[in-house]
């Protein structure tokens, strides 16, 4: 934590977070030679989820798209112990269609609209009143990092007062993977909290998050309490998590890439481009899971029934057939659809959200922080670069700006 | 001009195409996608939407022949 920042924030949002141990830099290289020769292989031994991982993006998404085959039950049974019995993202159909439909109706672009004024950039807005005046930052830890988790909080319409347990929470739920017992307890509190907050919404209905989803109904269905607590919990693995990173690495491409940052700032409407672009050549999350129910074939590989099937996100984002140059993030190439928000029936319900969120943030920072660019020498002294092989994201963004 | 049908059984509402071509689809209040104006976008958008479809529930005919 820098000297600066500490001024700042008297609590490090990050100090409970565990980053994804294996400092990988650079997977691409290796991602792309398995495209080419070997479409289909089992992980390495030691790899932390072990089975078929597919490389190329045709079959990644005929894996995503055939969940009758390729179940995402594995998902829930992994999840059940921090995420309630009924997380959307492990269930398969006919029950994941009738709750999604039913919480769908909280993201959808037309209800964005006004979340991205009323409640978005004004959060934006408060993270860069924190810098503003200094002329250099570390948007990271200034920003990135704790934006989403603030995001989520407030569209769940949750007291200011219970903001920083909140942020707690989420850092020790999103670590999970690295800290099991500290999550569990915290999902367990978290749970608890929910509990409370559902109950008075219950009593007492505002203009939030919560309130909706205790009362949305569609074709006379109803979510019941733990459908709702289960959906809430999700909110922060699959909300939070991947839009910290996926921002980093949407400044990350603009800022190691002056013209093309210069050429948004001169004309906002390349921003829907530019995240797309982020996404696409860094994706926060590179793989997902499926388990095979029968036996299947993907690229003439055979899987058995019972295997775990890994699709590849990050290297089917980058497969030399479909995106030329694909190494490079280029805000000007050609727009068609990246697999970053997965596909088929799971395919991302946040991820108009979280395209606004990212919108949003750049946005903000180019109109209040004339000039922004690198910080070269602070890249250089302190190596700031992506990394990560599960979850990729950067260490560190500093950044220099004309002071308001 | 293009002809787009939507399976509206397969549809399940991610906006995915609306993104794409929002001069084109909608999504209704039941959640599920409709055609507002067939030709609200550039035909390469409406091409890329119908593609992008996470649950294939787009179908697009240029005259008799279905291209997506």
């Amino acid at each position: 934590m820098t000297q600066v920042t500490r001024a700042h924030a008297d609590w490090d949002p990050m100090a409970q977070f565990v980053a994804d141990p294996n400092d990988v830099r650079d997977p691409h290289a290796e991602l792309a030679r398995r495209r080419r020769e070997l479409p289909v292989a089992i992980r390495p031994a030691g790899a932390r989820i072990d089975g078929f991982e597919v490389y190329r993006y045709d079959d990644c998404a005929s894996v995503l798209r055939d969940n009758e085959t390729f179940s995402s039950e594995s998902i829930r049974v992994s999840m059940a112990d921090f995420m309630g019995k009924y997380p959307l993202v492990g269930m398969d159909e006919p029950v994941h269609r009738r709750l999604r439909s039913l919480v769908a109706q909280a993201f959808r672009q037309k209800t964005l609209a006004h979340f991205e004024d009323d409640l978005v950039v004004p959060v934006v807005d408060e993270m860069i009143d924190g810098f503003a005046a200094r002329g250099q930052a570390e948007l990271v830890r200034e920003m990135t990092y704790r934006y989403p988790v603030q995001v989520i909080a407030v569209i769940l319409g949750l007291p200011k007062d219970d903001y920083e347990q909140f942020h707690r929470w989420a850092s020790a739920i999103i670590s999970v993977a690295g800290r099991p017992m500290e999550g569990m307890q915290a999902a367990a509190e978290l749970r608890a909290y929910l509990e409370r907050v559902l109950e008075d919404r219950r009593a007492n209905p505002h203009d939030d998050l919560i309130t909706e989803l205790a009362t949305v109904e569609l074709d006379g269905e109803r979510l019941d309490d733990e459908e709702i607590f289960s959906f809430l919990q999700l909110l922060l693995p699959a909300g939070a998590e991947t839009t910290y990173r996926a921002t980093g690495n949407l400044l990350f491409g603009l800022l190691s890439n002056p013209a093309q940052l210069d050429a948004l700032r001169a004309d906002r409407s390349l921003l829907v481009a530019a995240v797309e672009e982020a996404i696409r050549w860094e994706p926060p999350l590179l793989i997902t899971s499926r388990v095979a129910v029968r036996d299947a074939e993907v690229a003439g590989t055979a899987i058995p029934a019972g295997a775990q099937v890994i699709p590849n996100i990050g290297s089917a984002n980058r497969d030399e057939t479909r995106w030329d140059h694909a190494e490079e993030f280029d805000l000007f190439r050609e727009s068609k659809p990246v697999i970053s928000f997965g596909v088929g029936p799971h395919m991302c319900l946040g991820m108009h959200l979280a395209r606004m969120e990212m919108r949003a943030a750049v946005n903000r920072l180019l109109d209040r922080c004339p000039n922004l660019r690198f910080d070269a020498d602070a890249v250089e002294r302190d190596d700031v670069h992506i990394h990560g092989e599960t979850f990729r994201s950067p260490t560190m963004l500093p950044v220099l700006f004309d002071a308001a | 001009m293009l002809r787009i049908e939507i399976d509206a059984t397969k549809c399940m509402g991610s906006g995915n195409c609306s993104f794409w071509a929002s001069g084109t689809f909608d999504l209704g209040d039941d959640g599920v996608a409709f055609v507002k104006d067939p030709a609200g976008d550039p035909e390469d958008k409406v091409i890329l939407a119908g593609q992008g479809c996470p649950t294939q529930a787009i179908a697009i005919w240029r005259d008799d022949e279905r291209i997506v």
